[in-house]
């Protein structure tokens, strides 16, 4: 199934398998602590609790064959590998900027309104990733308002008014 | 025959057309642009049509992933980028022909072959799957207990280059389908009190963020890598059509089949039909030195591939419930929405539906003629609109897709975890496709495991008593067997698949 691959590019970031499996070993067995606070049926073995049981095992196990299979290799993985792109601060800006501005819509949208939080989301956005500041301006509350049209007029969907209340 | 006349009358509808013409627009465009892929064409689409009756429902989706398997044809032969993931296996392929000069011909055969291949996947599911549903209809819990097992190990069997990981991925998403009121007991898990909790994990913005916000992740750090298009005029696109099918209608036969049988498999579907296809055409054709410097042989293998994968990926989904990729996996999602829940009683109480679903796949099929040929005449203008403008667009209508479907901020958050952790699990080369099916097929098969429980009062051996349940039954465990023996690390050592190689199929 494999593509092409380019061995000198990096293009995922990624901790190596034991970091991996360790992590995944502390959420399974979370989450196998905390079946045990379920109310159990008398005289039957199975009842809420049994299947994130089974299915925290599997993780488990799964998590122990992938660091197993890392300390069987001969050659040591690091137990970080950075992309090429983390290494050019534009990238990483772009890739915190992207995740920022879905944080900024969840903490902002209710107070401010859908139409004003999408519209500074994408004006944001198209600016940073260098659109010209004309064709920016104009998709943005372009696509402002047809979303708005299309899912707050259209579907119906109750999309937050905030700050415009008085005025739609 | 009543069925047929009504199916007729639910798809011959002003609007469903309306809507199955639009979407197949949309597929076209999502299809056609590098790094948009047909899954999250679905994801994107059904916040849109979860307001509508299921027909046109069912039958945007259905459209829009035939035409944008498609249409990543497109982008492959010009620009050396698949426009999905289905495109990847023959991409370099396409573009050796379009440096050729045989640019035309490359994309009537990649046209041709698809509306071919497309049909060909339909036709086989108009025949089997109501023939499966009659037996399947006998199935009782343990039958589906058993079939769901099989289903989720096939997927991370064949759908993925490291089993370890693919199983890891399925039980997480198991996990992940955990959340919420349990199904026998009725007991809240996992919830933290939380009133959102309570209904489950939504599907939806898991999707979105899985399938859409993880891929616009990824395509903030790489908006700069542009491709220079080599060639330019699109010509005649027919001419020679026939001579190829005349030399390569075998290949046509044989790429459709095994597109069909890996779409039915779950957890395989469009991209491995491609990439499968396009190695076996290699292996078996006459002149295997040709291949990679710009040979038609093996693009009419995995062109028909792709596109019949769409149609054997709807058999197991409509008649057990059990999806054949992650687009079905989306379809079948949808369906429990609607309160349909897909399986073999589906054929018996509402076959009108099952109708319209064949007809409205022969019907995009069709309508991919000519709308193809409209998108491969105009690719340039395609092609030029900029991912960067694109970026942000997407990321809104992510973000109000999931709001949607919750009516409140909880839709968008979970989008966003989503789309983080798929994200994270992609960068360390977890597969996300074994993760979907588990969270679909979750609550299913553990209730199924919870009825056949009580019912053999804690009995195993009850779950091999009736004769199908204990075939099944006995398949899963030696196929399991086998995996355990593959996983361990005894000497053989896994490859580790890196990532971006697994992209959702």
């Amino acid at each position: 199934m494999a593509g092409p691959v380019t061995p000198d590019k990096v293009e995922s970031m990624r901790f190596n398998d034991t970091v991996v499996g360790l992590a995944f070993i502390a959420l399974a067995a979370t989450m196998i602590a905390m079946t045990f606070s379920f109310p159990s049926f008398p005289g039957q073995a199975y009842g809420p609790s049994l299947f994130p049981r089974i299915l925290g095992g599997g993780i488990i196990f799964c998590a122990l064959v992938l660091i197993l299979r890392e300390r069987r290799a001969a050659v040591a993985a690091p137990w970080l590998v950075l992309a090429d792109w983390a290494r050019e601060p534009r990238k990483v800006l772009s890739f915190v900027l992207t995740l920022a501005a879905m944080l900024f819509y969840v903490l902002a949208s209710d107070r401010l309104g859908f139409i004003p939080s999408a519209f500074l989301v994408q004006i944001v956005l198209l600016l940073w990733f260098g659109v010209r500041p004309l064709t920016a301006l104009v998709v943005a509350v372009g696509m402002t308002l047809l979303v708005h049209w299309f899912f707050g007029s259209m579907m119906l969907v109750p999309l937050p008014r905030g700050i415009l209340d008085s005025v739609l | 025959m009543q069925a047929i006349a009504t199916a007729f009358g639910l798809v011959f509808d002003l609007q469903v057309i309306g809507v199955i013409l639009a979407s197949a627009v949309f597929g076209m465009f999502v299809g056609a642009m590098p790094g948009l892929t047909a899954t999250m064409a679905t994801a994107l689409l059904v916040p849109v049509t979860f307001f509508m009756p299921p027909v046109p429902a069912l039958g945007a989706i259905v459209t829009a992933t035939a035409m944008a398997i498609f249409a990543g044809d497109i982008p492959a032969a010009m620009l050396r980028m698949p426009g999905t993931p289905a495109s990847a296996a023959y991409a370099d392929e396409s573009y050796e022909m379009t440096k050729k000069g045989q640019l035309d011909l490359c994309m009537g055969v990649n046209l041709v072959f698809s509306v071919l291949g497309g049909i060909f996947g339909v036709a086989v599911l108009i025949l089997a799957a109501p023939m499966l549903a009659e037996v399947a209809i006998n199935f009782s819990s343990f039958e589906y207990f058993w079939l769901a097992c099989l289903g989720l190990t096939c997927a991370v069997f064949i759908g993925t280059g490291d089993p370890v990981k693919g199983l890891l991925s399925l039980f997480i998403g198991l996990a992940i389908g955990c959340v919420g009121i349990d199904p026998a007991a009725g007991q809240p898990r996992f919830t933290f009190g939380n009133v959102d909790l309570l209904s489950g994990i939504n599907f939806i913005p898991t999707l979105i963020g899985m399938f859409a916000v993880s891929e616009l992740l990824r395509g903030s750090v790489s908006l700069d890598q542009g491709s220079t298009m080599v060639q330019q005029q699109v010509g005649k696109l027919m001419t020679g059509i026939g001579a190829v099918w005349r030399k390569y209608w075998k290949n046509f036969f044989r790429g459709s089949i095994l597109g069909t049988v890996i779409g039915a498999l779950p957890g395989a579907g469009a991209d491995i039909a491609a990439w499968v296809s396009y190695a076996v055409s290699k292996k078996l054709s006459k002149e295997p030195e040709k291949f990679g410097t710009g040979h038609l042989e093996g693009i009419v293998d995995s062109t028909s591939a792709n596109n019949s994968a769409l149609g054997g990926a709807w058999i197991p989904a409509l008649v057990f419930g059990i999806p054949g990729d992650s687009i079905t996996a989306i379809v079948i999602g949808v369906l429990y929405m609607k309160g349909m829940n897909p399986g073999p009683s589906v054929f018996l109480q509402t076959p009108e539906l099952i109708y319209a679903v064949f007809i409205i796949f022969i019907l995009a099929n069709i309508v991919m003629f000519p709308l193809g040929w409209a998108a491969i005449k105009s690719a340039k203008q395609i092609l030029r609109v900029p991912r960067n403008i694109l970026l942000p667009v997407i990321l809104i209508f992510c973000m109000v897709g999931s709001f949607a479907m919750t009516n409140s901020i909880y839709g968008v958050v979970l989008m966003v975890v989503m789309g983080v952790f798929g994200w994270v699990l992609e960068e360390h080369g977890i597969p996300i496709a074994p993760l979907i099916l588990g969270l679909v097929l979750g609550e299913m098969l553990e209730q199924n495991f919870m009825t056949s429980m009580i019912k053999s009062d804690g009995s195993f051996l009850f779950f091999f008593e009736r004769p199908i349940a204990g075939v099944l039954g006995v398949c899963t465990l030696i196929v399991w067997g086998l995996m355990l023996w593959r996983m361990l690390p005894f000497g053989r050592h896994g490859q580790p698949v890196p990532a971006g190689e697994t992209a959702p199929p």
